[in-house]
């Protein structure tokens, strides 16, 4: 039996453990590079515009005079449409997850409708608002509204759902789905008791990223024609006089954030800079307060899921 | 307390080979004892009931083995229980044998009846050899029963015992034979009897030497002082 | 034609009847044919063993009696497999499998109880079935957790997710979960291959109580838990049926030397 040369191995370990450690300090790296343009942002929109927030901030209307402009109607503006997107959005692309997972077959049709909704994930979002403006605008009739942004940034995110939708399924392993079959289950049955329950906290994150990924939309909503100095809110349902109808508010004018911050930074003044900065911190809070819950979500939803 | 299998049916099957094994050994004491009263008193219908019972005890052999092939191909039986089903095995085939001296014995005490020499006179009598064989046959399957190896170990040792009984036999039968030539035949079937309780005795100690097996798993066969050498 | 009978001596006098009786099956992967011309018939209340090697088709077969390739595309059944008393064909096409579904209850090789509380487990059968009575609901798990031998360890956790029980007793659970709705067949697919020995033992001995009351399919790569615990054992081997008879012949004196080889491990 030959001795093993113990150094030849020795000095193989040591050069590729040094590869090894020379990969490890390139990713960092990168990673730091990353991390520290982030916050050097945060730390600069923080500086120039924690200060200037204050209550009289998010309850004040945009002015021609920059100490008592607020964000109101565009933080109400952004709720609003976020909130048509999402009511959109999620019923629509669940049930296109749903469908293709479990109920189409496997044939060519199928397989066209898969490469495009990847397809529609790399749209360029203008598109979409220019879509939004001949259909929902001019073609539905639906006017500059809430509606109209909403539902265009509900087509922006309709595929980051249904892939995550898919995803989600595509996690619960075959043997539960087998097992609800071989008990006499139907394939709606299945679905209602176990795959939707199951992949909640998968289309949960989905949804929430994909909102987070929404609300700083501005191209779309631009296109449409949200308009920029808005200085009152859509009417609220059964306020007002005469009343207001239940739905009036989707038909109404609006802002968003984005876009308020853009007609600021326009701005010659340098309080405006400020108030943009600090309307950027809101908008960057929100993001990340968004993406936060759904981490958090995820994790309290997916503790029973033992795979 | 003796644990049980986790499958109930397992220790119904080896409670029922353990049990069906001491039935045989029982029916077999049962013949040995027909077979010495049938020597003293030359009933007709003992001699009889020998040699019909002597079929059942060679069906329960195969019967018995049948069980245990079938308890190990289904089983796969470890330790203990391997050492149990094997040592089964083994002894249904001495209580077998057993059965075939008591028959023997039957046939001779049948012909030396029907031949009208039944009796020696003054002659010490077979009947301690008798109850020795028949006693340590009953205590070999009583310690199988309960698996007692001090008692096992005592019959091991017994053995040599019926050995001697025997040898002292063999010299008063020559010496009646030598007095008087006419005491030949009967004397003869005397040794025949002789030589097939010696023989029970061997069985009998074999089975003790299966229950030490059982037991503690080792293999007390042949370790035993020289050979007998009764004939 | 004749169906080939667990006996080649004829049947005794109290004889046990067939539950089902598998007619010139055939089964086809796409292209490829997984079983080729299967007769046989299995006897009701009594445990089959389906043994062989990898790829032999034993998984293949089993599923084949719930239907449960149809959940796939591109899978063909050829030839019947005829339930008694009523005489159903269940491969038909006129048959729905759900109703398959509905009479034939299956074990998998994984413990798969689903995430959530163990009665609701073991009442899902019954709330597919369309039963929603809160009362009956609770006899009817009490009754099959009694059945699978869990009840002592689970009734005082009833509401607790089924994931905190050991992998035996998750087996127990999807044993009982078959058993709250009654089957007339049980398929079992490897059961215990993901479980320890103890653990093992347990699932046998409750497969034992079983016995006469459901009709029991196992496939087992185990021959040894085949010889433990079956009444028939069928050997297949690369898609055909080569031997079926009682447990007690095939391993004692098999009839065809490919049976043999693979008992005695000559295989390969």
């Amino acid at each position: 039996m030959t001795m093993p040369d113990t150094s030849a191995i020795r000095a193989l370990v040591q050069q590729h453990k040094r590869y090894d450690k020379m990969f490890a300090i390139l990713g960092l790296l990168c990673l730091l590079v990353g991390l520290f343009t982030l916050l050097a942002l945060l730390v600069d929109m923080g500086i120039r515009g924690v200060p200037r927030i204050d209550w009289g901030f998010f309850t004040e209307f945009p002015s021609r005079r920059a100490a008592n402009a607020g964000i109101l109607s565009a933080w109400v503006g952004s709720a609003l449409v976020m909130l048509v997107t999402a009511a959109a959005a999620i019923p629509v692309g669940v049930a296109a997850g749903v469908y293709l997972e479990e109920y189409a077959g496997k044939n060519w049709f199928t397989d066209i409708i898969e490469i495009n909704i990847s397809n529609l994930a790399g749209v360029p979002s203008i598109v979409y608002g220019l879509l939004a403006l001949g259909l929902f605008v001019y073609q539905f009739n639906l006017g500059q509204s809430i509606l109209s942004a909403g539902l265009a940034l509900a087509l922006l995110i309709l595929p980051v759902i249904i892939v995550a939708t898919r995803e989600a399924i595509r996690a619960i392993p075959s043997q539960i789905r087998e097992g609800a079959y071989a008990l006499g289950a139907t394939r709606w049955q299945t679905v209602h008791d176990h795959i939707l329950p199951y992949s909640t906290s998968g289309i949960l994150t989905g949804v929430i990223i994909g909102m987070a990924r929404a609300i700083g939309e501005t191209a779309p909503i631009i296109t449409i024609g949200a308009l920029t100095f808005i200085a009152f809110l859509p009417p609220a349902p059964f306020s007002g006089n005469p009343p207001a109808g239940l739905f009036d508010w989707l038909f109404s004018p609006f802002t968003v954030m984005p876009i308020q911050m853009f007609n600021w930074t326009s701005r010659p003044e340098e309080a405006f800079q400020i108030n943009a900065a600090a309307a950027g911190f809101v908008l960057v809070f929100m993001t990340l307060g968004m993406n936060g819950l759904a981490i958090w979500l995820r994790y309290r939803l997916r503790k029973n899921l033992k795979w | 307390m003796e644990k049980v299998h986790i499958s109930s049916q397992f220790d119904a099957d080896l409670e029922a080979v353990r049990s069906r094994l001491l039935q045989m050994g029982g029916m077999v004491e049962q013949q040995l004892r027909n077979a010495m009263a049938a020597y003293i008193t030359g009933e007709r219908e003992l001699v009889e009931q020998v040699r019909s019972t002597e079929d059942s005890i060679n069906m329960m052999e195969i019967e018995l083995d049948d069980r245990c092939t079938h308890l190990i191909a289904r089983r796969q039986p470890t330790a203990g229980d391997l050492r149990l089903i094997m040592a089964v095995i083994k002894i249904t085939t001495d209580l077998e044998r057993v059965g075939d001296e008591a028959a023997k014995i039957g046939r001779i005490v049948g012909q030396m009846h029907d031949s009208g020499i039944a009796k020696l006179n003054g002659f010490s009598d077979i009947h301690v050899a008798a109850n020795m064989a028949v006693g340590m046959l009953k205590d070999a399957l009583d310690a199988f029963a309960r698996v007692d190896v001090v008692a096992a170990e005592r019959i091991i040792k017994q053995d040599r015992q019926i050995d001697n009984e025997f040898r002292s036999l063999l010299r008063e039968l020559i010496t009646f034979m030598m007095e008087d030539p006419r005491t030949i035949s009967t004397a003869l079937g005397v040794v025949w009897i002789a030589k097939a309780l010696e023989r029970v005795g061997d069985h009998a100690k074999n089975i003790a030497e299966y229950v030490v097996f059982v037991a503690e798993g080792t293999d007390v066969r042949h370790s035993g002082g020289p050979a007998d050498t009764a004939l | 034609m004749v169906i080939p009978m667990p006996n080649a001596t004829p049947q005794p006098a109290q004889a046990s009847s067939i539950k089902a009786e598998i007619r010139d099956f055939n089964f086809f992967y796409g292209n490829f044919q997984a079983l080729k011309n299967i007769n046989m018939g299995i006897e009701e209340g009594k445990v089959t063993a389906l043994i062989g090697p990898s790829g032999c088709g034993k998984s293949t077969y089993l599923r084949c009696f719930n239907r449960m390739h149809d959940l796939y595309p591109g899978n063909r059944y050829e030839g019947q497999i005829v339930f008694y008393p009523d005489n159903t064909n269940l491969l038909a096409a006129d048959v729905d499998p759900i109703e398959v579904r509905m009479r034939v209850g299956m074990v998998f090789q994984k413990p798969n109880p689903f995430p959530k509380s163990i009665f609701e487990n073991v009442a899902y059968g019954l709330r597919v079935r369309g039963e929603s009575r809160r009362s009956v609901l609770e006899e009817k798990v009490e009754q099959a957790l009694h059945g699978a031998a869990l009840w002592n360890e689970a009734k005082d956790r009833l509401h607790e997710p089924a994931y905190n029980l050991s992998g035996g007793q998750q087996q127990r659970l999807c044993i009982a979960r078959c058993l709250a709705t009654d089957p007339e067949m049980i398929l079992f697919d490897e059961p215990t291959s993901a479980l320890d020995p103890i653990a093992t033992a347990s699932i046998e001995e409750l497969i034992d109580t079983l016995r006469g009351k459901v009709t029991i399919l196992i496939v087992t790569h185990s021959m040894q838990q085949a010889a433990r615990v079956s009444d028939f054992t069928a050997y297949m081997y690369l898609g055909e049926m080569i031997e079926y008879g009682k447990t007690d012949d095939i391993f004692v004196k098999p009839r065809d030397k490919r049976t043999e080889d693979y008992i005695t491990g000559k295989f390969g």
